[in-house]
């Protein structure tokens, strides 16, 4: 782990939940989950930042997120895993896990 | 709310058709299509990410009336348009 790769696998996380006004890989059913970091998976640029065309878009590292389909759907016994940039995710505090 | 394209989860769709269509295209202007994006993202005129927003940025009732490769086309079209590449209804006829 770099000092890039801020989130280290095993950390639980938290996903945005505002809308953004353009394109993002955040699906409309991850936002404001709880999920679990496995491992990060490499450093790429922001799609949300590129997709607006601006020519300066944030690089940062992209994280493999694992759901519980319940936490997700509220039913279900299996996991959802996700790749997600770093500004998508936000370390659950101490208090709260 | 996020846009008509993202509907992972959502119920009423139906079930995904999983069958095997050994046809990448049905009709000779949908291969064109293909032609048309990948020559101009070839070209730098705009990214992946951007070509996504266009799609994702239709009004949701085109969106759900339109087929894979009309929303591609419509897409294109749109972007050439902010680019200045076609002026405002140049295509229209």
């Amino acid at each position: 782990m770099t000092d890039t790769d801020r989130l280290a696998p095993g950390t639980p996380v938290r996903t945005f939940h505002h809308d953004p006004p353009h394109h993002t890989r955040l699906p409309r059913y991850a936002r404001g989950k709880r999920g679990v970091v496995i491992e990060p998976e490499g450093r790429a640029e922001l799609a949300d930042d590129s997709a607006r065309g601006l020519g300066n878009a944030r690089v940062e590292q992209v994280y493999a997120v694992r759901f519980a389909a319940r936490d997700l759907w509220g039913e279900g016994d299996h996991h959802v895993v996700l790749d997600l940039w770093e500004s998508y995710l936000e370390e659950v505090p101490e208090g709260e896990r | 709310m996020a846009r008509i394209n993202d509907v992972g989860g959502t119920q009423g769709f139906g079930a995904i058709d999983t069958t095997d269509d050994p046809e990448p295209f049905h009709a000779d202007w949908e291969a064109r299509v293909v032609g048309l994006l990948n020559a101009l993202r070839a070209q730098g005129m705009f990214n992946t990410n951007e070509f996504r927003d266009a799609i994702e940025s239709m009004p949701p009732r085109e969106y759900l009336e339109t087929s894979y490769y009309e929303r591609w086309f419509k897409a294109i079209c749109v972007l050439l348009e902010r680019k200045g590449v076609i002026e405002p209804g140049e295509l229209d006829d």
